[in-house]
């Protein structure tokens, strides 16, 4: 499948982080790093929650704007909005203008798709960190982002579990997919990785190469051991 | 000798419901379980955080206790790292040199990322002795290292009871007994290796060994790469 170019970043200052040039292709990247590499701060910046202090983002050579994507936050009781489950799913499509049939429609075909229609009545504090941030990518995916930004959400999820969520981010449909995770095995799935530290680019590429680098490190993935 | 005893435990939220009956001695207790199963009810409920509907808590010999949310901040009370570090009860100097933020002493807790508040946080808490641990997934949010650390110290617990409440695949304690929640209910596996077997849960690298008939001695990350590489019994 032919890689296209779908991120560009040039001279990007935000806070700790300095980049000065990075391209994101189409597919599935995951981002790594280290605790307080800056990796949350930069899905922000691709996710247009912010916005640089200087230098570009652009997305198919146009500037980047929120709204675009879908995001999922790494702390679960910050993705929601509504109480209810259902409303919760409900409500990217609801600022988006869809009909209430339409609505109800396309609610009850994802619950339904992920095997959480049992979800749909009950209300977001009853349900465990796992769960909420299930329903966190359902309503992220509801829309059919062209960009999904996950941030470490597997990290709330166990093996199974973990499956499933990749077979629904797998049918989003989005055509570009960054992902931060503490996984390495699961970055070592996905198609090109991105390594900060300490707010700048450490290595950039495919797995294979990426992780030739950190062979002698934690990171190095448990099953190419 | 300190016990924790869940005697007749239920707990329903709505249509779900939690049933627990058991009994945890010193050592270290590894909590698994699907998404949603009731291991995060066991944590508050152990913790008595959470009352049961029925049922009794009881702790016999526990003199001091704490647990460690899975979201680390719903701890932050205090308003710098330093003034977060001595709610602990622990010496603020050597908790913050041993996270690495000495030179941040001043620092808004909230201003860290979301893992070097959990290390942060499991720095503190592993600074004092406990009777009853209770870790309610630890390794969430940690980079390897941290994971690496915090499943040392787990490991290294001298005494005292010690839950831990983890989807964690690659970087588990030292292991002396094994729980599983299955939707609600607490089930016993046994004592590590021979509990693996029965293990519904289990993380990938425990799956796989299994399939080739192998069972690491323990569940640290040095126990299954012997096992992996073990080409005779």
């Amino acid at each position: 499948m032919e890689l296209k170019v779908m991120i560009e970043i040039r001279d990007l200052v935000y806070r700790n982080l300095h980049i000065p040039e990075l391209t994101i292709h189409s597919g599935t990247t995951a981002l790594i790093g280290k605790n307080g590499s800056g990796k949350t701060t930069l899905l922000r910046l691709l996710a247009g929650l912010s916005q640089p202090e200087s230098g570009l983002i652009t997305l198919k050579e146009k500037p980047l704007i929120a709204g675009a994507t879908g995001f999922v936050n790494e702390y679960p009781d910050k993705n929601a909005l509504f109480s209810r489950v259902y409303d919760e799913l409900a409500g990217p499509l609801r600022f988006r203008y869809y009909s209430c049939d339409d609505i109800r429609d396309r609610v009850l075909e994802v619950a339904g798709q992920a095997g959480l229609d049992q979800y749909l009545n009950r209300t977001m504090d009853t349900l465990s960190g796992g769960e909420k941030v299930l329903i966190a990518l359902l309503s992220a995916v509801i829309c059919g982002p062209e960009i999904l930004i996950l941030d470490e959400f597997d990290s709330h999820l166990d093996y199974d579990t973990q499956e499933e969520a990749d077979k629904l981010i797998a049918s989003s449909g989005s055509s570009l997919i960054v992902r931060c995770t503490q996984n390495m095995d699961l970055a070592a799935r996905c198609g090109a990785i991105i390594v900060l530290q300490g707010g700048s680019v450490l290595h950039t590429g495919p797995p294979e190469k990426v992780f030739a680098a950190l062979e002698t490190t934690c990171c190095y993935p448990f099953t190419w051991r | 000798m300190v016990k924790l005893s869940l005697i007749k435990i239920e707990k329903s939220h709505g249509e779900w419901k939690c049933k627990i009956d058991a009994c945890f001695i010193p050592g270290v207790h590894l909590i698994t379980g699907r998404v949603g199963s009731g291991k995060t009810t066991l944590a508050l409920l152990a913790a008595r955080v959470l009352q049961p509907d029925q049922g009794v808590v009881q702790y016999e010999g526990i003199r001091s206790h704490a647990l460690s949310f899975q979201y680390p901040e719903y701890h932050i009370t205090g308003s710098t790292l330093e003034k977060e570090a001595a709610s602990y009860g622990v010496d603020p100097d050597r908790a913050l040199a041993l996270a690495g933020f000495a030179d941040e002493r001043s620092e808004d807790p909230f201003r860290l990322s979301r893992g070097e508040l959990k290390a942060f946080h499991l720095t503190c808490l592993f600074l004092r002795q406990w009777d009853l641990l209770i870790l309610d997934e630890p390794f969430s949010a940690l980079d390897c290292k941290g994971k690496l650390t915090v499943s040392g110290c787990i490991s290294e617990y001298k005494k005292g009871i010690i839950l831990v409440a983890t989807h964690e695949q690659h970087f588990l304690p030292r292991t002396d007994y094994l729980w599983e929640m299955r939707s609600g209910l607490l089930t016993f596996l046994g004592t590590v290796p021979e509990a693996l077997k029965s293990w519904q849960s289990a993380p990938s690298p425990i799956r796989s060994l299994r399939a080739q008939g192998i069972l690491p001695a323990n569940l640290t990350q040095q126990d299954i790469l012997e096992a992996a590489c073990r080409t005779h019994d």
